[in-house]
């Protein structure tokens, strides 16, 4: 099961990009990543339960599974997989989006082809039959699916024949919530699309580059081997590279791109310096028997948390090495943004918190308060320059910057409370900031601007997209009752409580909080409130299929918020 | 009078390319063949050997001349295998074409097996020696380059034979067991002086700093395969002299581990900011392959500690297990280019043997000439500039000859390759990839992990500066891959199929089952 869980969305990638000439092709992919999810959602099966283990003194959890495969032993190479509760929850998180972004893909490759296919007939139909038969006829159930998702691109609202065709079935089937938005639909579906989007024609290759990164990235999450993890951590570079260089925003794609794969090496080259110091001083690869040993020598300790530490801030991001992340965010397509949101900054709390935690818990206990200052101003920073960001998503990726400082400032604290703050703020971050980002880049495709000066009235003009943007933003500054709170509101109580100069990052966490407020709501109040942008007339609400989509992310949000305590427990059984 | 027993079982691999490369000479038109088969049995017959109990022969008292362990064989296959491949890629050539190149391999052979200082640098010299004419393509770029790669060689000779008669004078033997065994008590003044001449000198088959210049200059005038086997198995030939100089000679003593440091950091700095700024596909290949040699000597470089010299074999392996992932990432890489650039033509093309074909290759006009005019006459004003910097002091003699081609061409004409030639495209982008280190390329990954791995325990400000090189070559190996990614272009050439295909398998191997590269290079004394 530990196998297939990563086995699975590759094995999925090479097929979705080996058939990518057939039509059906993403559902190949969304399955997959749907069969990728379900073997990770059923690793907590006949886990060993309580089998306790002592590590170091303090009691502590241990895997659920193993399983583990000689390699290349004169690398300490083994291929060996493990799971216990934290990478099970990250593993689950990397899957879910994995599923989302696929389904997400197919709905948006499909919408297309019926676009394509509408247009044709249409087209071709104009000339024979009256525009009655479309009532009954083929292209308007899929004109109407069209009608809501933004996978379309950016037409040329004047585009010769579909436009007037492929009214008369919006307005005959779909006339009902919104009338304004009824002429609006040959928009969004006409058959032109090479704008911002335009690439999605190539769609399978961008599925299979997804379905890549979940594989990766769930093997760093269930690897026992350090040289693994590091060979992991390294492949989901590629795939990401890929989406962005390939998929992304013409503009900014190239340079940011290139600024990724460089930051990304960098650090974890960095990291793999550090891995290997530990395991020349342990003289083992295994990262379990490292972390029930009690992690490296005292004296090699701070070195090999200084590199790790330093690899994995290039990936959480921390500030100041979180440079690469806004334009990263800004230049890739929607669902980079919800990978590298949801799942590749968790690669680098999770390596902080387990790998570098881990291996050198002396040189963590040395290096906390550098890592709590460092923290709390990139909570800050980032605070600060979201209030002055005019750009949608580039808001929502500093947003990022502040939210992971959140994690890092709890994992420093190193109190029981603040690892499982660090946590639970990872997980949290992971649900709500591709929220975001889906409602970020389905408002982009509608409107062709990010903008937040060009948005407005967005409530007006779609009220349930304005609404699920209400819920994300206040899941995403901590409203309690969601994901959102019980991570930073546990991350300033474990500060505060080691008392002393710690209160000054508690302080700085909790005025960071308040401005998270007031960025959100601001970016809440210019692009719901207010009078109807140009930009925003006639947008089309939510479809279905987005609502398929956002509906788990939603719902995860919301259990989270109300229910945390099963988590927290799966937690204190992992093994830290 | 007592007659020195040889062992011929451990030279049989020697005999068998050495067989091919006489054969070669004499076997006319069958040439081409004669030399693969030989050089195949000379590969297998080193495998085999490898395979039973280690051997060796020539002794002087317990130190032996020439062994036949694990190691050498490896290396001793690697050398044969890497020549088939040169071969399979080299089109018809003559006669002599055949000879010179089973000649260099069969000294690759003897290189690897060999276990003193006279047989080593013999055996360096006699691989170095065929590659004189090979790289001398005809007209004035080719006789530039056979020049510019024959003085560079010579330096470089006198240099390490000057070393090994320090190393002579200081402890009065030349076998690597027993200069490991009187250093320690030696002058360290000579030692050291010796050690690093000796180092330096071997260092110029690798390329690596401070003898580098030669190697991008000469790689992008020579015929593509020739560059294939300069960038692969000469490459290896330095690599195995100077791990086996510093393992099995010098591992003791802490000058060599210096002058390898000093060397491996200027080679990882000099070559990577050369290839950031190289616009044509084999001067960055050969750029980044300068910074590649630093990463394999890097390893070496522990002996200069007295933590590292405790595990100096392990140092060593990992050198040596670097330098056949890099070389046969290598050669995939040049095999996969000259698969898809036009043909450079028969070398040895006399007047009365001239076919139809190389007439037209090397003579006629090209179509990508007269597209790729300007700017191949500005980066020719770059690669002046960097030949100037060290060996010839010829200004502008590059520049001057703007209009020259170069077999490799610029990397923008590599445009749209995946689209017209998946197989070659997708060979270099394997061998691409696995240079910048990157998985799904895992040899390159290998590589890189063995090296950092004994870098990280004793020289932990070594493995960053590994670290550091290796995210500047991503810097220019990423635009390389997307140029072959991106775009579309004409059909190109499909040739080589066969050789391609093999040279992938065996790369999917070495990232697969990294224990059958590992095994052979880990190193005992």
């Amino acid at each position: 099961m530990l196998v297939l869980a990563a086995a699975l969305p590759a094995a999925g990638a090479f097929a979705v990009w080996g058939l990518r000439r057939r039509p059906s092709v993403h559902w190949i992919g969304a399955g997959a990543a749907a069969l990728g999810f379900a073997a990770v959602a059923l690793l907590p099966l006949e886990r060993g339960s309580g089998a306790w283990v002592s590590a170091g003194g303090k009691l502590s959890g241990a895997w659920w599974h193993q399983v583990s495969v000689e390699w290349a032993p004169s690398l300490h190479l083994e291929f060996s997989l493990a799971v216990d509760g934290v990478s099970w929850t990250l593993a689950l998180l990397t899957a879910l989006l994995g599923v989302l972004c696929c389904v997400h893909n197919a709905v948006g490759a499909e919408q297309r082809a019926a676009d394509l296919l509408g247009a044709d007939r249409a087209a071709s139909a104009s000339l024979q039959v009256p525009a009655g038969s479309f009532e009954t006829g083929g292209p308007s159930p899929a004109a109407r699916r069209a009608a809501g998702v933004p996978a379309g691109g950016g037409a040329p609202p004047g585009d010769g024949a579909s436009g007037p065709v492929q009214d008369p079935p919006g307005s005959v089937e779909t006339g009902g919530p919104l009338p304004a938005a009824a002429p609006v639909h040959g928009v969004p579906s006409g058959a032109g699309g090479e704008g911002s989007d335009g690439d999605r024609w190539q769609s399978p290759t961008l599925t299979a580059l997804l379905l890549a990164v979940q594989a990766a990235a769930t093997l760093v999450f269930l690897a026992d081997n350090l040289v693994l993890f590091f060979i992991a951590f390294e492949a989901v570079l590629l795939p990401m590279w890929a989406i962005i260089h390939r998929f992304g925003d013409p503009a900014a794609r190239r340079r940011a791109a290139a600024k990724f794969a460089l930051f990304t090496v960098a650090g974890s080259l960095l990291m793999a310096t550090g891995l290997f110091v530990a395991i020349a001083d342990t003289g083992t690869a295994d990262l379990g028997a490292i972390i029930v040993g009690g992690g490296v020598d005292d004296d090699a300790s701070l070195l090999v948390f200084a590199l790790l530490a330093l690899g994995f801030a290039v990936k959480a991001p921390l500030w100041p090495l979180h440079s690469w992340l806004p334009d990263a965010h800004t230049a890739a397509p929607t669902v980079g943004s919800v990978l590298l949101a949801g799942v590749l900054l968790k690669l680098g709390t999770y390596g902080l918190i387990r790998v570098a935690g881990g291996l050198a818990p002396d040189g963590a206990e040395t290096a906390a308060p550098v890592l709590a200052v460092l923290a709390s101003l990139g909570i800050l920073v980032a605070g600060l320059v979201c209030l002055r960001l005019p750009e949608l998503k580039r808001l929502i990726a500093y947003s990022s910057v502040g939210h992971m400082g959140f994690v890092v400032l709890a994992f420093a604290a190193g109190t029981e409370a603040g690892i499982r703050a660090a946590l639970f703020g990872n997980l949290a971050h992971g649900l709500v900031t591709p929220l975001l980002f889906f409602l970020a880049g389905a408002l982009k495709a509608r409107t062709h601007t990010g903008s937040l000066g060009a948005l407005g009235g967005l409530r007006l003009a779609a009220p349930a997209l304005a609404g699920l943007l209400g819920f994300a933003a206040l899941a995403s500054l901590g409203l309690p009752g969601l994901a959102g709170f019980w991570g930073e509101a546990f991350t300033v109580y474990a500060a505060a409580e080691r008392g002393g100069a710690w209160l000054v990052p508690a302080a700085a966490a909790a005025f960071g909080a308040f401005l998270a407020a007031a960025y959100l709501l601001r970016m809440l109040r210019r692009v719901s409130h207010g009078p109807v942008a140009p930009a925003v007339i006639g947008v089309g609400d939510v479809s279905a299929a987005e609502a398929a989509v956002w509906a788990p992310l939603v719902a995860g949000t919301l259990l989270l918020g109300l229910v945390p305590g099963p988590l927290l427990t799966l937690f204190s059984e992992g093994l830290l | 009078m007592r007659v020195q027993a040889i062992d011929h079982a451990a030279m049989l691999p020697l005999y068998l390319a050495a067989a091919a490369a006489v054969l070669a000479l004499f076997a006319g038109r069958f040439a081409k063949g004669a030399s693969m088969t030989g050089l195949a049995a000379a590969a297998a017959a080193a495998v085999w050997v490898g395979l039973g109990p280690d051997r060796a022969t020539f002794a002087v008292g317990d130190w032996h001349s020439y062994v036949a362990d694990d190691a050498a064989m490896g290396a001793a296959a690697l050398f044969a295998a890497l020549a088939v491949l040169v071969a399979a890629l080299s089109g018809r050539q003559a006669g002599e074409y055949w000879f010179l190149l089973t000649a260099s391999a069969a000294s690759g052979v003897a290189l690897a097996g060999a276990r003193d200082l006279i047989t080593l640098t013999v055996a360096v010299e006699t691989l170095t020696l065929p590659l004189y004419v090979l790289v001398a393509r005809p007209g004035r770029d080719g006789a530039e380059a056979g020049t510019v790669f024959l003085i560079a060689s010579v330096t470089a000779s006198a240099t390490a034979l000057m070393g090994s008669a320090l190393l002579y004078a200081a402890t009065g033997t030349v076998h690597l067991d027993g200069l490991a065994a009187a250093l320690p008590a030696a002058d360290p003044g000579l030692t050291a002086a010796g050690a690093a001449l000796l180092l330096a000198g071997l260092a110029f088959k690798l390329a690596a700093a401070p003898l580098h210049a030669w190697a991008p200059l000469v790689l992008d005038r020579a015929p593509l395969p020739v560059a294939a086997y300069l960038a692969s198995a000469s490459k290896l030939g330095g690599a195995v002299a100077v791990t086996w100089v510093v393992h099995f000679g010098l591992s003791g003593t802490a000058s060599a581990g210096v002058a390898v440091a000093v060397l491996s950091v200027a080679s990882i700095a000099v070559g990577n900011l050369g290839a950031l700024v190289q616009r044509r596909t084999v001067p960055l290949l050969a750029w980044s392959g300068i910074a590649h040699a630093g990463y394999a000597l890097a390893p070496l470089a522990v002996v200069a500690t007295a933590a590292g010299r405790e595990h100096a074999g392990a140092a060593a392996s990992a050198a040596f297990a670097y330098a056949v992932f890099f070389v046969l990432l290598e050669a995939g890489a040049f095999a996969a280019l000259t698969a898809v650039r036009p043909e450079t033509g028969a070398l040895f093309a006399s007047d009365g043997r001239r076919t139809p074909r190389a007439d037209l290759a090397s003579g006629g006009p090209q179509g990508s000439v007269l597209k790729t005019d300007a700017p191949i006459s500005t980066d020719a004003a770059i690669d002046a500039d960097a030949a100037r910097g060290a060996i010839t002091a010829r200004p502008g003699a590059a520049a001057s000859h703007a209009g020259h081609r170069s077999p490799g061409g610029a990397v923008a004409e590599l445009t749209g390759l995946w689209k017209s030639a998946p197989l070659p495209a997708a060979v270099l982008l394997f061998a691409v990839i696995g240079l910048a280190g990157l998985p799904p390329a895992l040899a390159g990954t290998f590589a890189k992990v063995a090296v950092l791995e004994v870098l990280a325990s004793s020289a932990v400000w070594l493995a960053v500066v590994v670290a550091a090189g290796a995210v500047l070559g991503l810097a220019y190996y990423l635009p390389l891959a997307r140029t072959v990614l991106t775009g579309r272009a004409g059909p190109a050439p499909r040739r080589h199929a066969v050789a391609l295909v093999l040279a992938g398998l065996a790369l999917l191997a070495v990232s697969l089952a990294p224990q059958l590269v590992l095994d052979f290079t880990a190193l005992s004394r």
